[in-house]
């Protein structure tokens, strides 16, 4: 399954037909088509990066939860926990699933019966069979056609269950709400699920923080710390003090990463840059993009406010400007804005082509303050 | 030394991968810059080997181009150019399908029918079973992957056969 275009409606402060849409418009050359895109069908690609840019507050967030929306859908068929209300929000999905592309549309509600979960209403489903011949039609609504008396389920449930059949993860979002305690537990059970090994770990601790050789689970909460020089027993709420913040967020990062190149699944990161060196979020990026490492078609989507991160991309259809007034609105960089390929796009970004300047006026009235 | 290996197409890269995994080259993917070789026309055209070089502190990276005439020179952007130690070219000239030729015996036969080049030449009478050369990474890996002494075997051929300039090297000189 690959996710190709999303639209919604209703969906926090965004726009009314907020669009995400996925495939690649602009020219395919030899080497994007060994480095940025993966084929996932004949003639049907997709990115192996995507990033939301933008300043503070624009919606770059909101961007990535709604795709993390998305891929719960169908992914588990239902909607839980989010942070954010269900209520009249509606959605439009294309994907790509097994020979055959998929319209999906719903409308949600929160269920205050089903605690914080969405209730589906109103899906439909539509289906058309994917040739080569008809790649330019993923976004044409009139050659689909509607799945009827496909069965029903329970209202949390979504209809996809129908087309996708079993659970499966299609991405996982590494978001901002995760503490620091939580990070070290969440990494050993992510590979245990997806079975990473410990010399992957100890590879990882290796990037960040040289003293450390091994760090094994105890139990839920306390851990072994192997050190060049001693072994501690230490809590979870212990190591965040002794581990860095850029080691404990790489530790759960570089896991998720490990996992999602291995299983070929999505990994979505807001702020992909915090605690880390450029170069590090530059290994990320060559990571999905060499076919050698990422084999199974997995696609890092991030945002970030370090625009230098946007030179190692080498197409711009799969940058994304986020910008909020009274709504959140996005714009694809490629379809929005004429940036001439060879201008570093960071550049393009300091000189605001891109209306994301961080407002000057505002710093200078907090200066003239301070200075009082 | 890191060897930055730059592929001009990507059936050249096919071949060197292929080259690699049979490990019949006199270095390996350990001795690579990101342990892997490149499809890139230059340093900048993608930003995959211009992020490599980025991520490698070193000093000392020669830059092997691996292609057909290469008559374009390599642009070494400022910032990286401290990085580089030298460059070579190996050449598969006039094109890369003078290999398959070779490997089919047909130099004969293509050397009388000078008004094909060597890919025209190749889509007309080089088949895998029933499959027509096309022109596809795909035709090189089910072609070459499975007998690389067909491979290394066409590779010796060539210079063999063939003449270089003075500064062209043959991707001979890198087997084992």
């Amino acid at each position: 399954m690959k996710l190709l275009y999303v639209k919604a409606c209703g969906f926090k402060n965004c726009c009314e037909d907020y669009t995400i849409d996925l495939v690649p418009k602009s020219k395919k050359t030899s080497e994007d088509k060994e480095y940025e895109l993966q084929e996932v069908a004949p003639g049907l690609y997709a990115y192996n990066s995507m990033a939301f840019v933008g300043k503070n507050a624009s919606g770059k967030t909101s961007a990535l939860e709604l795709l993390d929306c998305c891929y719960s859908i169908l992914g588990e068929f239902r909607i839980e926990g989010k942070h954010y209300s269900y209520d009249g929000i509606s959605l439009e999905m294309i994907f790509y699933h097994e020979g055959a592309l998929y319209r999906y549309i719903t409308e949600l509600e929160n269920d205050k019966n089903l605690g914080n979960k969405a209730a589906f209403k109103n899906e439909h489903i539509y289906v058309q069979p994917y040739f080569k011949s008809n790649a330019k039609n993923v976004l044409d609504t009139n050659a689909y056609e509607e799945l009827t008396e496909i069965g029903e389920l329970p209202e949390d449930t979504s209809n996809i269950f129908f087309v996708l059949k079993s659970k499966k993860t299609y991405a996982l979002y590494f978001d901002g709400y995760i503490s620091k305690e939580s990070s070290y537990d969440l990494a050993f059970k992510a590979m245990k699920n997806y079975k990473i090994g410990s010399e992957i770990l100890e590879d990882i601790f290796r990037i960040f923080d040289e003293n450390i050789l091994a760090l094994k689970r105890l139990d839920d909460h306390n851990y072994l710390l192997k050190l060049k020089n001693e072994e501690k027993t230490l809590s979870d709420t212990q190591l965040v003090y002794i581990l860095s913040s850029g080691t404990t967020r790489g530790l759960l990062l570089y896991i998720l990463a490990a996992a999602s190149l291995k299983e070929g699944f999505d990994l979505i990161i807001d702020e992909i840059e915090n605690n880390f060196h450029k170069t590090l979020v530059d290994n990320l990026l060559v990571l999905y993009k060499d076919k050698t490492v990422n084999k199974h078609g997995a696609s890092l989507i991030f945002s970030t406010h370090y625009c230098e991160v946007l030179d190692q991309m080498g197409r711009q259809d799969n940058i994304w400007i986020c910008k909020a007034d009274d709504k959140v609105t996005l714009e694809n960089m490629y379809l929005k804005y004429d940036i001439r390929s060879e201008l570093l796009k960071s550049k393009q970004y300091y000189n605001n082509a891109f209306q994301t300047a961080v407002n000057y006026e505002a710093l200078m009235m907090l200066k003239k303050v301070l200075k009082k | 030394m890191k060897r930055l290996i730059m592929c001009e197409g990507s059936n050249e890269l096919e071949i060197i991968r292929i080259l690699l995994e049979n490990d019949v080259l006199i270095f390996t993917e350990d001795d690579l810059l990101g342990l892997t070789p490149f499809h890139a026309r230059q340093i900048k055209s993608g930003t995959q080997v211009y992020t490599e070089l980025g991520i490698y502190p070193g000093n000392d990276v020669l830059i092997m181009r691996i292609g057909d005439t290469q008559t374009d020179k390599l642009k070494l952007p400022k910032d990286i150019q401290h990085k580089i130690q030298g460059i070579e070219k190996y050449c598969t000239k006039p094109e890369l399908e003078m290999l398959l030729i070779i490997a089919e015996g047909l130099m004969t036969d293509f050397e009388h029918q000078k008004q094909y080049t060597p890919k025209e030449y190749a889509k007309r009478n080089i088949y895998l079973g029933k499959k027509r050369y096309d022109n596809s990474s795909a035709f090189y890996r089910d072609y070459f992957g499975e007998s690389i002494d067909r491979l290394t075997d066409a590779i010796r051929e060539y210079k063999r056969i063939k003449s270089h300039n003075r500064d062209e090297l043959f991707l001979a000189d890198i087997l084992k």
